[in-house]
């Protein structure tokens, strides 16, 4: 409102406000926050004990340091008078000086570390098995991913016709293969079942473990697909002459699949990392590749290739899972493909 | 119209949901182009009794004919017989994932067989009656409430049917927008087309409706011209049930 009377007011106020509040204090100034913050890394470089393994009484200097360090970063980066640009200088600042510490007394090999861990020429002679290995993985989560769609799917059309004997059997499917750890299925079916005379190949065990395990999961995803289509939709279909094969087919499978798409590509990827577990039953995948290739060789170089691999495999496609599944809650129509 | 064929017979039909007797018996026929609205407070059994009469509900007991056709027969292939029932539901139930003529066209052609071109034809034609053509490639999230139920209607008639069935279809809508799917409904009314209404739309009844089935607690109380119903009833439970939607 234009009124003088009450405006004059406000400002009036607003200048009591100011003088009861008084003048921010100078260690909340960014002058003094600056100067501190530049103390604490003379403190780091200089007084901290000197290099190597830290006596008793020294790490609680360096524990006191942290804390202090700790504290300090909380109280400013919930002050919200303090500009942007510190807290960053200050997020830098920490990890340079967690850098520095974790160098100053850390009893590793620093020097060695590329003959040790990045060693080109011990990658070179490791390569054709990791090949051999990447292969072997890939191998593993194709084929499991494929057997757990075809199970999952079916389980879950086999759900939905709520009969209760069957569902009572499917319940429990799931039940078990949900609860079951998977590298104690693949050694229940690759060490246990040949003393009953079913004898499976190490890969055939692997995929079967994985698949059995992945199955469930994507049962319970697709169920969850299915039950997303409102009833209304079915009946729509219903009332215009849609036999259940059209009604599933045109109807509810189209709108089940946008939903189910973003929680089956993260379940994929999840089945994927699973392969490393294969390696426990003496499948050469990649993990395996990467281990045996270190022993042989006596250098983890092929181990640190290894899992850069699955770093450069991996990211990607969790981020993909990430952003199907933002997109879809992004739009209320649901993925678009 | 007086030696017309009749189009829908009911006879004594009943419907249970485990202990709840929702419909207790009810018999009707209805002729060919009349409009017949179904009233009645709610929980009386209106939408229960069309739902029953193409087999959404399944039916306890009783008879229902559909041109001659005792749909309850256990050889009869109900989805044939819903291919000569349109239906439009209160939730309009267009399907989100298709467009406004994909949603038009996906029965003519998987049932009907049509071409992909007839069906188009067809569903323009029928967009254009309810003044949408412009809409055609619209997903039903783009539409208001009542574009979306005129879609429906449209969707309904492209399987050209003998029988329009219309549950509460203004009952979901904004004020402003019942009158765009009321006057649809009038068009197709004047056209000849058999229908029943369950709804409560007095201008629309008084105007389009052929007849009043009155339903209190799964009965049929009532049975009469709206002018028969509106002004000279004398029975105790319509005259309450008016004098409250009134």
């Amino acid at each position: 409102m234009a009124d003088p009377a009450s405006n004059k007011n406000g400002t009036a106020r607003l200048a009591d406000l100011k003088a009861k509040a008084g003048y921010v204090p100078v260690i909340r100034r960014n002058g003094f926050v600056y100067a501190f913050l530049s103390l604490l890394v003379l403190y780091a470089i200089f007084l901290l004990p000197a290099k190597g393994s830290p006596e008793t009484l020294d790490l609680g200097r360096i524990i006191l340091f942290c804390l202090l360090l700790l504290v300090w970063a909380i109280l400013i980066f919930t002050d919200e008078l303090k500009p942007e640009k510190m807290k960053t200088v200050i997020v830098f600042t920490i990890f340079i000086i967690a850098a520095w510490l974790y160098y100053r007394y850390s009893t590793a090999r620093w020097g060695e570390m590329g003959f040790l861990f990045f060693n080109l020429e011990m990658i070179q002679k490791a390569w054709p098995t990791l090949v051999e290995g990447f292969w072997t993985t890939l191998l593993l989560a194709v084929c499991a991913a494929i057997m757990s769609t075809i199970i999952g799917l079916l389980l879950a059309i086999f759900r939905s016709f709520e009969n209760r004997v069957l569902n009572f059997f499917i319940i429990a499917y799931v039940d078990f293969f949900r609860a079951m750890p998977i590298i104690v299925l693949m050694m229940l079916i690759y060490y246990a079942l040949p003393f009953m005379g079913i004898r499976l190949s190490a890969i055939v065990s692997g995929i079967l473990a994985l698949g059995l395990n992945s199955s469930a999961y994507v049962s319970e995803i697709f169920r969850a697909g299915f039950l997303s289509v409102k009833k209304g939709q079915i009946e729509a279909a219903n009332a215009l002459g849609l036999n259940p094969i059209q009604t599933m087919r045109y109807v509810i499978l189209p709108q089940a699949f946008r939903v189910v798409i973003p929680p089956l590509v993260g379940n994929y990827v999840a089945s994927a990392k699973d392969t490393a577990l294969a390696s426990s039953i003496s499948i050469i995948e990649l993990l395996k590749a990467g281990l045996s290739q270190k022993s042989l060789l006596a250098n983890p170089s092929p181990l640190i290739f290894v899992t850069a691999l699955y770093l450069i495999m991996f990211v990607p496609l969790t981020r993909f899972s990430g952003y199907l599944e933002k997109r879809m809650k992004a739009s209320q129509r649901q993925v678009r493909l | 119209m007086n030696d017309a064929e009749t189009m829908i017979e009911v006879v004594d039909l009943h419907k249970h949901f485990k202990d709840l007797h929702v419909l207790r018996g009810i018999s009707t026929t209805v002729k060919q182009s009349e409009v017949v609205a179904v009233m009645g407070p709610s929980g009386s059994g209106k939408s229960t009794f069309l739902r029953c009469l193409n087999r959404l509900e399944e039916p306890s007991s009783g008879h229902i004919y559909i041109e001659g056709v005792d749909i309850l027969a256990p050889y009869i292939d109900i989805n044939r017989v819903r291919t000569e029932i349109g239906m439009v539901f209160q939730s309009f139930n267009l399907f989100p994932h298709l467009t406004a003529i994909e949603n038009i066209k996906l029965a003519p052609m998987s049932v009907r067989k049509l071409s992909d071109k007839e069906a188009v034809d067809r569903g323009m034609a029928l967009l254009e009656k309810v003044d949408l053509a412009e809409k055609a490639d619209t997903y039903p999230e783009q539409l208001s409430g009542g574009q979306q139920q005129r879609v429906a209607i449209a969707r309904a008639l492209a399987m050209q049917p003998q029988i329009m069935f219309f549950d509460e279809p203004t009952s979901a809508l904004d004020p402003e927008m019942i009158g765009e799917v009321l006057d649809v409904m009038r068009n197709m009314a004047k056209e000849g087309m058999t229908m029943m209404v369950v709804s409560h739309e007095m201008g629309f009844i008084k105007e389009a409706a052929d007849r009043i089935l009155f339903l209190v607690d799964g009965e049929v109380v009532e049975d009469g011209t709206p002018d028969h119903i509106f002004n000279r009833t004398t029975h105790e439970r319509t005259l309450e049930f008016l004098s409250k939607i009134i």
